[in-house]
């Protein structure tokens, strides 16, 4: 189910109790390690940004229940509100009635644009450079640099593992793409990337432009289809890769997805990888929302869709899901030396870094003060580390670092308490190092 | 009655008034609150949004709204769906109180002093840490989001709601905005520098008329509200029962003596079967009695919450209760088994505040509570009414009662599950509710968050004086009928076709 009138009867669930917009709505007894994180918290970077109702999820599903009705029109003023939203799904995992509340987000800004409103000019540059054939990502990079950072063997089709490296990596943040090809090789997996790999349309799906979204999807879905696994280092590509691609196309993907973080920690389940270099670092983990709230909420509601008792099956969904949200927690802890200490707002309730859903360009000042906040949080933990898996999150968290280092310089305050000390890691770069 | 729109010269005293961030006329903004839902189904959209900071600023919005009679809505946490939002046309002003969320505690008086948007998850957070041994009465049942004072505007029952009473029972003072613009305090707290220690004050009181009105009397900007101590040996114990006498009987029998075990079953309530299965999709759980009694699910059920200062204290109630049940077994030659529960479902029916109400949209996609207070032991025969209606028009019979001041009165709800997309259902919602209602209104229930459009105008219809009464005091208070119009059926005419209170028919 995509399209909003699809979502029409899993909207109208919403009776808006407003759990939503809190973390741990459901646990007030949770206890914190400090008084300002215990019990539920604020926990949607839109409403706590904008303050009004509408930019909460808990006002959002009654703004798409109007426009569903016909009393709400499409206009820009809907859509700028609409897309004031990290869709982090901090909201989704609060729901007890089970609304697809992202789902529902993404839907009405597709439902919006395609009702004749332009897409917000950043996220409509996006589109037009994802839609060029030449492009075919959203940082105006000329398509035939794409693996220009590689340098093993393009397009091998003798090899059954397909690296899909995604447009940050490929353009932004090569490093990482080096580091993971350095990694699937010091793992001895043989595989290959493609010189035709398109965008996997994440920002376009996100930003309502769903023609778009569509054309690049069935070209990565046509090209890559012989594959039997593919592999992942942003998190944003898997997630809409694993939960979008089937969701827009109709039909299960024709090859497995995996995370490189979750290849590694198959590895250390199977006991087939042991890291014996040393980390001696106190570091803290932030969950990035694609590759793990998202997906586990993706792998809870699977096991829903196929049960025909809910009551019965909603504990093993849940534990399905819990066990999604350990996996980077069980790398972590299996480096030697690394001394961990968890944020209070940790897995489902997460705080989103304030880069997603095409945030980051549009509502540049929301990014950075999401990310001030998580890097608050993190630094509330001791941590000198701040360690994620996502290249937005990394982005987006060293922007907040700088600021805070401005902040710092104009006023002569220490502002290590909230994090300006912080360094942010990517683990797979840590991996690579380790492995 | 008629009303005038906001103007544009409205919004920039408005703005003028609490500041350009905290006022807004966007459309897409004004739909976000309109849920209708839950408590009440209907609701007009409102012109402007104004989050006001503090009290002043809500009587300068209120003497502005005089001048240009333009109707006020206020809302708290807006979890009662429609009733805090505009029920006539025009929509008005919508003055949403989130901002003023301020929680004091006064220790040795043993009140807390809250502000409209103090929500119930934040005062249970700053009691955990800093007050632990004391508890904020929080609405027992109600998600996180609800605040504290909009239950006790609504007169809601709280986490000791068996032993205290209704929430606004646990009311020390208020500060109360006037529809006029007027800013006074009730109780003791009348006095300057007084704290807020005894409810009558300088006397008499009108606390009563703010407490229920659903904000159509006045804007309340502070409450002082009894906090309780907070043992923390605590569990649960349930009894199951055949019938739903089974289950309300021994409650009755437990309750009434007031003080012993009674005085630790801080909340007592209970239900039938279906509100187990319609937490669920109908389409996704077993529609069938049985599967429920293999998972050990009484037919009926009633919950007993103990809170006790001691294990042997605790141990000794479980063994009143215990031994009631056991004669009233005897006695009616019935069977009321004790339903095990597991340290996990203790645990979630202990957790406080709550999301277990929420998911009753999952059967289909949208759900109403309707709440009524009943003579304790007349529930029963409400609830057999109630279920058959439900049943007759086409909804499943889910039924919840608990009791409020030691069974000395019960509160019983339907929750109707529904489907809120099918046409037509609001039609059969009304049709159910006006049906009821006129059967329970001659037995003497009384709905308690009666809605405008049928519980109101039905219940007054048959209160005429009573009407009358309130009608003076409206006019006194709020000359031109500017605050939260068509609740409480009034201005009459706006809400009803029905004749006049006291004018003949009905
Ligand atoms: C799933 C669910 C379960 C619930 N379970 C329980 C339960 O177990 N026990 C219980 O008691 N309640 C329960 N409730 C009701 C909940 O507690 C109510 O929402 C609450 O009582 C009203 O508080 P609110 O903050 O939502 O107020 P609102 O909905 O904002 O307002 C309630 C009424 O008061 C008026 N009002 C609001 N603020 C002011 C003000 N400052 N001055 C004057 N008038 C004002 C409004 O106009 C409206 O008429 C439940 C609700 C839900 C959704
Ligand atoms: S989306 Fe779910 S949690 Fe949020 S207000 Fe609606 S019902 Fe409540
Ligand atoms: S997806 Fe995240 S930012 Fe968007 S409404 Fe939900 S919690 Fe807020």
């Amino acid at each position: 189910m995509t399209s909003l009138e699809e979502l029409r009867k899993i909207n109208a669930r919403c009776i808006h109790c407003r759990a939503c917009q809190y973390a741990y709505s459901g646990e007030p007894d949770r206890e914190g390690e400090t008084e300002e994180y215990t019990g539920m918290l604020q926990g949607c970077p839109a409403g706590l940004y904008f303050g009004w109702e509408g930019y909460y999820n808990s006002g959002k599903q009654w703004m798409a229940r109007a426009f569903l009705e016909g009393d709400l029109e499409p206009s820009k003023e809907l859509l700028e509100v609409v897309e004031a939203c990290t869709t982090c799904g901090m909201c989704e995992s609060q729901c007890e009635n089970y609304i697809d509340t992202v789902a529902v987000t993404e839907a009405l800004r597709a439902a919006i644009i395609e009702a004749g409103v332009e897409p917000l000019d950043k996220h409509k540059i996006f589109g037009v450079r994802v839609h060029d054939e030449s492009l075919r990502n959203p940082y105006n990079e000329p398509r035939e640099e794409r693996t220009k950072w590689f340098s093993g063997e393009t397009d091998n089709q003798e090899v059954k593992v397909a690296y899909f490296v995604g447009c940050t990596a490929a353009y932004r943040q090569q490093q990482i793409a080096e580091h993971t090809a350095s990694i699937l090789k010091k793992i001895g997996v043989d595989f290959t990337v493609l010189s035709d790999e398109v965008c996997c349309g994440s920002p376009i799906l996100r930003t309502g432009q769903r023609e778009i979204f569509k054309e690049v999807m069935n070209e990565n879905l046509e090209m890559f289809k012989e594959f039997d696994l593919l592999l992942f280092s942003c998190a944003g590509c898997y997630k809409t890769f694993r939960n979008d691609y089937p969701a827009m196309s109709g039909g299960p993907l024709p090859f497995k997805v995996r995370h490189v973080v979750e290849f590694v920690y198959d590895l250390i389940n199977e006991g087939k990888l042991k890291i014996d270099t040393e980390y001696a670092k106190k570091v803290t983990w932030h969950d990035p929302c694609h590759s793990i709230r998202h997906v586990g909420l993706a792998i809870e509601k699977e096991i829903l869709n196929n049960s025909d008792n809910w009551l019965i099956d909603s504990r093993k969904a849940e534990k399905a899901k819990e066990a999604h949200f350990e996996i980077p927690r069980v790398v972590l802890k299996a480096i030697p030396g690394l001394k961990f200490h968890e944020m209070y707002r940790i897995k489902g309730d997460s705080f989103c870094c304030g880069a997603g859903g095409g945030v980051k360009a549009q509502f540049s000042d929301m990014a950075l003060s999401t990310s001030k906040e998580r890097l608050k949080e993190a630094a509330s933990t001791g941590a000198e580390v701040l360690m994620t898996s996502c290249p937005f999150c990394v982005t987006n968290f060293n922007d907040g670092i700088k600021a805070l280092k401005k902040e710092e310089e104009a006023t002569g305050k220490d502002l290590s308490a909230v994090g300006s000390k912080l360094k942010v890691v990517e683990l797979i770069e840590l991996l690579d190092q380790l492995i | 009655m008629e009303y005038n729109k906001v103007t544009d010269e409205v919004v920039d005293k408005l703005k003028a008034i609490c500041g350009e961030q905290y006022v807004t006329t966007s459309e897409p903004l004004r739909y976000s609150y309109m849920a209708r839902g839950i408590m009440g189904l209907e609701a007009v959209l409102p012109e402007v949004i104004v989050r006001p900071a503090n009290a002043e600023e809500v009587s300068k919005i209120l003497v502005l709204a005089n001048e240009n009679l333009c109707p006020v809505t206020p809302a708290a946490g807006g979890l009662s769906g429609g009733f805090a939002l505009p029920a006539i046309e025009p929509g008005g002003i919508y003055m949403d109180m989130t901002r003023m969320d301020t929680l004091q505690v006064d220790v040795d008086n043993r009140v807390m002093v809250v502000e409209p948007g103090l929500k119930s998850g934040d005062a249970w957070r700053i009691f955990k840490t800093k007050y632990p041994d004391w508890a904020p009465p929080i609405p027992d049942g109600a998600p996180p989001a609800a605040t504290v004072l909009g239950d006790a505007i609504e007169r809601g029952f709280s986490l000791v709601t068996g032993v205290y009473g209704p929430q606004a029972d646990m009311i020390m003072g208020l500060e109360v905005v006037l529809p006029t613009g007027e800013i006074f305090r009730t109780g003791s707290w009348a006095l300057d520098g007084a704290k807020p220690y005894y409810r009558w004050g300088p006397g008499p009181n009108p606390d009563g008329l703010f407490l229920g009105s659903q904000g159509a009397m006045g804007i309340i900007t502070k409450a002082a509200i009894k906090m309780v101590p907070h043992p923390h040996y605590k569990t649960v114990v349930a009894y199951g029962g055949k019938n739903w006498e089974d289950i309300i009987e021994p409650a009755w029998l437990i309750s009434k003596h007031e003080m012993g075990i009674a005085e630790h079953t801080v909340m007592v309530q209970g239900g039938n079967w279906p509100l187990v299965m319609t937490r669920w999709p109908k389409t996704n759980v077993p529609l069938d009695y049985e599967f429920y009694k293999k998972i050990g699910l009484s037919e009926y059920w009633m919950n007993y919450e103990i809170w006790a200062w001691t294990k042997e204290e605790q141990e000794y109630v479980m063994k009143g209760i215990d031994d009631i049940y056991k004669s009233y077994e005897a006695e009616k030659k019935t069977e009321c088994p004790q339903w095990k529960l597991h340290p996990k479902q203790i645990a979630s029916r202990l957790k406080k505040p709550n999301k277990i109400a929420i998911p009753y949209a999952l059967w289909e996609a949208g759900f109403l509570f309707i709440t009524w207070y009943t003579p304790w032991k007349e529930s029963t025969a409400m609830m057999e009414e109630y279920c058959a209606k439900m049943e007759e028009y086409g909804f499943p019979p889910t039924m919840w009662v608990a009791s409020i001041d030691h069974a000395r009165q019960a509160i019983v709800m339907p929750i109707l599950c529904f489907d809120s997309t099918e046409q037509g259902i609001y039609e059969r919602i009304r049709e159910f509710n006006l049906d009821t209602t006129r059967s329970f209104l001659k037995k003497g229930w009384l709905n308690y968050r009666p809605d405008p459009f049928v519980h109101a105008p039905e219940t007054f219809s048959r209160t005429p004086e009573y009407y009358k009464m309130l009608v003076k005091f409206k006019k006194v208070l709020d000359p031109n009928m500017i605050l939260h119009p068509g609740r409480l059926a009034m201005p009459w005419e706006n809400v009803t076709g029905l004749p006049y209170p006291g004018s003949g028919g009905n």
